[in-house]
């Protein structure tokens, strides 16, 4: 993998002068700075933006591109991005939510900077955010996990029960409830999002409880899913799609992030000078949400099933419209409400069928 | 239900136990030998990444297992150095071995991270029960759990070299007046309890996570130097120590999997807070039992 990687590195940097003259000037049309909280081979959340630059390359030709990984989500993550600014960044991209307000303050003081950050709520005329619409995109999965599912019963690996996790939880729940109304999803959770053998005790705990099919929101799934694969259950994934590689028997399909035709497109924006910092959520209509490709056991009319439930989402379809009541059995939406994207950070209650407590 | 609960938690306890029991013995012998050490944590992490990068290597989980001994020891020679050779402070010494255990083991398991690995090959022992069926999985580092165990426990109570290293943990002084090298011997413990970490490390992240991924040990090496404590420096109380901690984590994470009526967050802590109330209980008897000279730089000359 590494090695290929390295390989059309190499091959790229050959090509390079023969690719005419537009990329034979010494100076790139443009530089993205990009900074990663974590590792970006991580099958998870890193990846999937490492995938989305990828794309955004090969995508704008003259592109030049700074990395840097493992950036913390404090002051030091400011430095960094200052460096790359100072390397000739004109587009930042800081992918972790906890970036936000050191990329921000950053965007105050280099208003000839353009910046995207990726989860968050603050806006200036250079400082614009992009997040996947995840939580109607669960609903997809739950249609995949509520067919699969002989039990009936999926469990959910969660590593901090914020609002966002609860949301995609319950869209899930509500998915799996759309084809089996007596599904249930058990939530267990671990307190953090990335202590393995706490991740490893509650897949396997969740298994012993019946549980047939296993999901996650934690940094790298790659634990819940050999586990799952290991003790002959079935995995749905989230973050990368490429997690599918771990479970060639079990995998039945996960979502992904789909970040390179919105970083494609932004970083047009910012070479024609027409980039506008904006809040961009976007799900499955838009592409930035996917559903992963099938694992080998799906059978088709599960995999027709997905797809229609994917279309009726990206169609427009929210699962949380009224009546909807939470697991104590309270109505939470009432009839002709619904909630919308914006407000899927604000849930404290899981629906009804979520075997689990938030707090 | 119950029946479900109770051997699936036994199982889950053996899962979690092995390798604080691993990290516990090893501390045990550094303690022993007078000399604490806070960075197992780092030692741990070390060895969970060099036995990822080794396993994803060679593909195999045995040369990660070697792997991972050897990072252990080696890590832990600049903690031997500090504090045997230059008389530091163990505790600011072990907190720094712990700082530069992260940073290491995050350097040698970046290119690994999310790599595929095979973990070590294991023996599924099924109980028959109608649900999940919990299931106990048996490696080569559980089976050897007991052996080290006792292997430790012969080695510090029955043998010349136990005494040895004993004796300098109680008081350097006369052991260096009856002939003790106290030099070598605190080496050998901090390089064996480095090892031994090692090994811990090696067990979380080939036989129970399957990946690696930075900070993964998520403070387990600190849980082994309270069970040290514990165990008062007993290598078979610090199996009991072991399981009921990994018991405990193991049980909150299947009462919630269970859907008892518990936040979640209460759960979470179960484990830690069993452990701060065992340790008052073994307050008095446990100051009676630790080494005398344990922690303090020898000032004696050699």
């Amino acid at each position: 993998m590494n090695a290929m990687r390295t390989l059309s590195c190499i091959l790229a940097f050959f090509a390079l002068p023969l690719a005419g003259p537009a990329l034979a000037q010494d100076k790139p049309a443009l530089t993205v700075g990009v900074i990663y909280i974590g590792n970006a081979n991580d099958y998870g959340y890193n990846r999937a933006m490492k995938d989305g630059v990828e794309e955004m390359r090969k995508n704008v030709p003259g592109l030049k591109v700074l990395e840097a990984e493992n950036v913390p989500e404090t002051a030091e993550s400011e430095r960094v991005m200052s460096a790359m600014i100072a390397q000739g960044a004109k587009l930042i991209m800081a992918t972790s939510f906890g970036h936000q307000e050191f990329a921000e303050r950053l965007a105050r003081s280099r208003p000839e900077v353009s910046f995207v950050h990726a989860g968050g709520w603050m806006l200036r005329p250079n400082f614009g955010t992009f997040f996947g619409a995840t939580q109607t995109a669960w609903y997809v999965s739950g249609v995949a996990a509520g067919l699969m599912s002989k039990a009936g019963k999926a469990g959910f690996v969660a590593g901090v029960p914020i609002g966002y996790v609860i949301g995609n939880v319950n869209a899930f729940e509500l998915g799996a409830r759309s084809v089996n109304p007596k599904f249930q999803t058990r939530v267990v959770v671990t307190g953090g999002w990335s202590d393995k053998v706490k991740e490893a005790a509650a897949a396997n705990a969740l298994i012993d409880q019946g549980a047939d099919v296993l999901t996650m929101h934690v940094d790298s799934p790659a634990t819940v899913i050999q586990i799952a694969e290991n003790r002959g259950v079935y995995s749905i994934g989230f973050q990368s799609i490429e997690a599918r590689q771990l479970a060639p028997k079990g995998w039945i399909t996960g979502l992904g992030f789909n970040w390179g035709p919105y970083m494609t497109e932004t970083a047009r924006q910012v070479i024609a000078g027409t980039f506008k910092g904006s809040m961009v959520r976007q799900g499955l209509a838009e592409k930035m949400m996917v559903v992963a490709p099938f694992g080998d056991s799906v059978p088709q009319p599960v995999r027709d099933a997905v797809h229609a439930a994917a279309d009726k989402v990206a169609g427009g379809f929210t699962p949380f419209t009224g009546p909807l009541k939470d697991n104590s059995g309270a109505i939470q939406i009432y009839t002709g409400k619904t909630m919308d994207n914006s407000q899927m950070g604000q849930f404290n209650w899981y629906v009804e069928g979520v075997i689990g407590r938030v707090r | 239900m119950i029946a479900v609960l109770i051997v699936a938690t036994l199982a889950a306890s053996v899962a979690a136990g092995t390798s604080l029991l691993y990290a516990t013995l090893g501390e045990i012998v550094a303690e022993r030998a007078g000399v604490i050490n806070l960075g197992l944590e780092g030692v741990m992490l070390a060895g969970a990444a060099a036995g990822c990068a080794a396993t994803s290597v060679t593909g195999n989980p045995y040369w990660g297992v070697l792997a991972a001994v050897l990072a252990g020891a080696a890590i832990s020679v600049v903690f031997a150095y500090a504090v045997v050779d230059c008389g530091a402070n163990q505790l600011a010494a072990g907190l720094s071995l712990l700082f530069l255990g992260l940073g290491v083991s995050a350097l040698i398991g970046r290119p690994y991270s999310g790599a595929i690995i095979h973990g070590l090959p294991s023996m599924s022992l099924r109980a028959p029960l109608e649900q999940g069926a919990a299931v106990l999985s048996v490696d080569a580092l559980v089976l050897l759990a007991l052996p080290a165990t006792a292997l430790v426990w012969w080695a510090l109570s029955a043998t010349r070299w136990g005494l040895r290293l004993r004796a300098v943990g109680e008081n350097p002084a006369a052991a260096f007046a009856a002939g003790c090298n106290r030099r070598r011997l605190q080496y050998q413990a901090v390089l064996l309890s480095g090892a031994c970490s090692g090994l811990a490390g090696a067990h979380i992240a080939l036989a129970v996570a399957f990946t690696w991924a930075e900070g993964m040990t998520g403070g387990r090496g600190f849980i082994a130097i309270a069970l040290v404590m514990f165990a008062r420096w007993n290598p078979w109380a610090a199996v009991a120590g072991a399981l009921v901690f990994g018991g405990a984590e193991a049980l909150q994470l299947q009462l919630q999997a269970s859907g008892l009526d518990v936040s979640p967050f209460l759960m979470n802590m179960l484990p830690y807070v069993l452990t701060l109330a065992a340790l008052p209980l073994t307050g008095r008897a446990g100051r009676l039992a630790a080494p005398a000279a344990l922690g303090r730089p020898y000032t004696g000359v050699e």
